[in-house]
């Protein structure tokens, strides 16, 4: 069983609270939900959808064919009318017109409705959400009475939670004991910087919005050296802005956890929607060679784990860690009912300020701290950052470089990272049902998670298989190339989708199915 | 081969690097005097007024440590450019940045640890070309950091080009002709922005300068102490000593910009002011958090919480 229900409107008509209202109840029936967001960059009016999915099996991704439209103005009918299936309902505005302010709500009642839902369960949800609100229960009456139910949704037993990937990264620093996180506002990184403020006194950690991205990135630094558990985050341009300070990371050696939320395109972009394109400059951003950690992590549960790695990591080896995303996973809510590996434990053994003279330097220094520009200390001290690199490695194994999905011995071959994980199990599963019945599948995912460093067993898996499929969303395939630099293996297949909106799992099964 | 190259390399170095160490050996006195310089090689150019600059440094810090500020809780960032090499010559914990980025790392370590005394040095290209946004807003965070500029009005580790306060016709390399602007006045800017301690010194006056700088220290807030110092090489002014003169005001702002406006860093006639131009106490940013407060009323760092 699939639905999906587009509920869009002006910007400020209250899209995300029906939508987070509805998947409310959903989920309590035991139904996953995936919740897309689509939004341009302004604050009131234009046009703003999400698309709710749900499923009685675990999703992450949303289709393009709609079964319901919840329209909250006319022109959302207009523009989404083509992707409404056959027997797809449109729930309209016009015909809630009086209700005034409440007609979202009004809507939300007539496709519970429609679901076979009772309206209490609807009611409990409003009350959570804004108390006795009799205007709101009224208003929830008169959509739940105006239709008829089309579906009979029974109640399941699954334990499902919310959660976005934002929230995850969040509780990933939470876990990892942060204590202090800078940013400077930037889409799609800023909501982990209102999920951590609005976690200040709870948690005891702080927040400070800085003056800019490179003033963020030099604070980090030097709170760090001062003993703070420290994570910065921020997006594209921010980002630039950052390397510099990345590269004196490199040369001082200070722990620092950057959180990088890619945004598409150069320039501004286009700053609300999905792009996988800044893994490049994750790799590489910054002058010189000093040794990094790249991570991207594909479901919330993973944003979680990796954070809580990156921190660790980062903190075992004075050492640089970068957690990947993109808005489709910071910002799109998924179902999870999954459990979470053991917490790594950060703590911070080097001695700091306050307890001996220390010192860090972004010039070449030797064993003290101090200034030399010795060619023979030069290259010791090059040689000494290479070898460490050699050490994060190792330690890397311990942890899930890659995960496999689907029948291990399948010779059709999947490869993806970050935000397209989700979208690419879906499609796997309506292709095969490869995901639930591993033995029978003729698919597998290897979905790369630690893009740096890469692991020994991409090599080993392309050359298991008969058919290799690279998806990613970006213009040039940039895991492909990385692929391509580590392995000397190029793949020829490439499903890339680079006009900022993500991909939906129907057709992306399409496009994998279309390569012979 | 690596670890040949380790061996002969302590071999070489061994000792040189042993001397870097500090050791009190200072037997003379029944109370060791700390050791707050280095014996790492000094690379400034002989005659350069940062010796002095040091050599007050060296001093406030001794008399401080004498007074009972612990020699462990200081950290400083030094930023880059010739002033900033004293990273290398003071014996306390300390960040070599980047150029222009000194204040958002002190920042940083005050959020890091708010028991930490938190020192700033930057040179003019540093705090008042590549880091000038930075200035601005640290002036009006107001964190308990003392910020020192050594302000020779020119580029001097790069040879000698214009910065932001050169005088109107300087000349240099890149530009021949002379620098076609007016001079940056930052003792007005760092007023404008709402710096709660502004300062400005001679370093020829040692004595003076050692006792504007514990005064900064001791100062609650963002303190900027501004040194107008000469560059060999690039930048004399034979006869500026002569200009200046000493003021002490308080909290009188009109007072303080009328004080900071009496130079504009261009005039080679006009008088020039030396010592506290402002000063008052403000909230200061380490109190917004009551996380902070109360690490700084334990007196542990975030390392040491929980």
């Amino acid at each position: 069983m699939r639905l999906n229900i587009l509920i869009g409107g002006r910007a400020g008509q209250g899209i995300n609270k029906v939508s987070q209202i509805v998947s409310r109840v959903l989920n309590k029936r035991g139904y996953y939900t995936f919740n897309y967001r689509d939004y341009p960059s302004l604050i009131r009016g234009g046009h703003n959808f999400n698309i709710l999915s749900i499923s009685d099996k675990k999703i992450g991704s949303h289709e393009s064919k709609l079964d319901f439209i919840i329209a909250l103005d006319e022109k959302t009918v207009e523009l989404h009318k083509k992707e409404l299936k056959k027997e797809g309902v449109v729930i309209g505005c016009n015909e809630f017109c009086d209700i005034g302010r409440n007609a979202n709500i009004a809507q939300a009642g007539a496709l519970i409705k429609i679901l076979g839902i009772e309206n209490s369960a609807l009611i409990d949800e409003i009350k959570k959400e804004f108390g006795e609100n009799k205007e709101a229960f009224d208003a929830a009456e008169k959509g739940y009475k105006s239709k008829k139910s089309i579906f009979n949704l029974p109640k399941l037993k699954n334990q499902i939670t919310i959660i976005s990937g934002s929230q995850a990264i969040s509780q990933g620093a939470i876990n990892s004991g942060i204590n202090l996180y800078i940013a400077y506002p930037m889409t799609p990184a800023t909501a982990v910087m209102h999920e951590l403020a609005a976690k200040e006194t709870e948690n005891g950690h702080i927040v400070f919005e800085a003056e800019n991205e490179i003033s963020v990135a030099n604070a980090g630094l030097g709170a760090s050296f001062a003993g703070a558990k420290v994570m910065v985050g921020t997006s594209g341009g921010g980002y630039d802005l950052m390397t510099e300070a990345l590269s004196f990371q490199g040369m001082a050696e200070i722990p620092l956890v950057v959180y990088l939320a890619s945004r598409p395109g150069p320039g501004t972009g286009i700053p609300t929607y999905s792009l996988q394109d800044d893994l490049d400059i994750a790799l590489r951003g910054g002058h010189g060679e000093f040794p990094r950690i790249v991570i991207a992590p594909g479901d919330p549960i993973e944003c979680i784990e990796k954070t809580n790695e990156a921190f660790y990591l980062s903190e075992k080896f004075n050492v640089l860690s970068i957690i990947l995303s993109d808005k489709h996973l910071a910002e799109s809510e998924f179902s999870t009912d999954g459990k979470l590996n053991k917490i790594l434990d950060v703590k911070v053994k080097r001695k700091v300020p306050g307890e001996g003279i220390i010192k860090a330097t972004s010039y070449e220094h030797d064993k003290f701290g101090n200034t030399t520009e010795s060619p023979g200390i030069a290259k010791i001290a090059a040689d000494n950052r290479l070898k460490k690199y050699e050490e994060i490695k190792k330690e890397c194994k311990k942890m899930e470089m890659i995960k496999i999905f689907g029948n291990p011995k399948a010779k059709n071959l999947i490869i993806g990272w970050g935000s397209t994980k989700t979208v690419i199990l879906d499609a796997l599963d309506s292709i095969d049902s490869s995901i639930e019945n591993q033995s029978k599948g003729k698919w597998k995912f290897l979905q790369v998670l630690y893009m740096k460093p890469l692991s020994d067993e991409i090599k080993k898996e392309i050359e298991k298989a008969n058919k290799v499929i690279l998806v990613e969303q970006n213009v040039t395939g940039q895991l492909g190339r990385l692929i391509r630099e580590k392995t000397g293996i190029a793949i020829k297949n490439r499903i890339l989708k680079y006009d900022g909106k993500p991909f939906t799992s129907d057709e992306l099964k399409e496009e994998i199915l279309d390569i012979k | 081969m690596k670890t040949q190259i380790r061996k002969k390399y302590d071999d070489e170095n061994g000792e040189e690097n042993q001397m870097v160490k500090p050791k009190l050996k200072s037997v003379a006195v029944t109370v060791p005097l700390p050791v707050v310089g280095t014996t790492q090689e000094i690379t400034w150019c002989p005659g350069c007024p940062n010796f002095l600059v040091l050599a007050a440094w060296k001093n406030a810090l001794t008399n401080l440590i004498k007074q009972g500020y612990l020699q462990e809780n200081f950290a400083m960032c030094a930023g880059i450019g010739c002033h900033p090499k004293i990273y290398d010559y003071l014996n306390i914990s300390g960040v070599y940045g980047l150029h222009g980025r000194v204040l958002p790392v002190c920042l940083g370590m005050k959020l890091g640890n708010p028991n930490l005394k938190v020192l700033g040095f930057s040179g003019d290209g540093d705090a008042y070309a590549e880091g000038m946004e930075h200035f601005i807003h640290a002036a009006r965070y107001n964190a308990d950091i003392t910020y020192f500029v050594a302000n020779n009005q020119s580029f001097a580790l790069t040879t000698g080009q214009s910065t932001p306060t050169s005088a109107k016709g300087f000349k240099s390399k890149a530009e021949p002709d002379g620098e076609y602007n007016m001079p940056l006045n930052p003792i007005k800017l760092a007023l404008a922005a709402g710096a709660s301690f502004v300062a400005r010194i001679n370093p020829k006056d040692i004595p003076h300068t050692q006792e504007i700088i514990e005064k900064a220290i001791k100062h609650k807030g963002f303190a900027f102490i501004e040194s107008i110092q000469d560059c060999l090489i690039f930048d004399q002014n034979p006869g500026r000593d002569k200009l200046m003169y000493k003021i002490d005001n308080g909290k009188d702002m009109k007072k303080a910009m009328e004080i900071a406006d009496s130079w504009d860093y261009n005039s080679k006639t006009a008088k020039i002011p030396i010592g506290i131009i402002y000063q008052e106490e403000k909230p200061i940013l380490e109190e917004k958090w009551p996380q902070l407060r109360k690490l700084r009323d334990n007196k542990i760092s975030w390392k040491n919480s929980k």
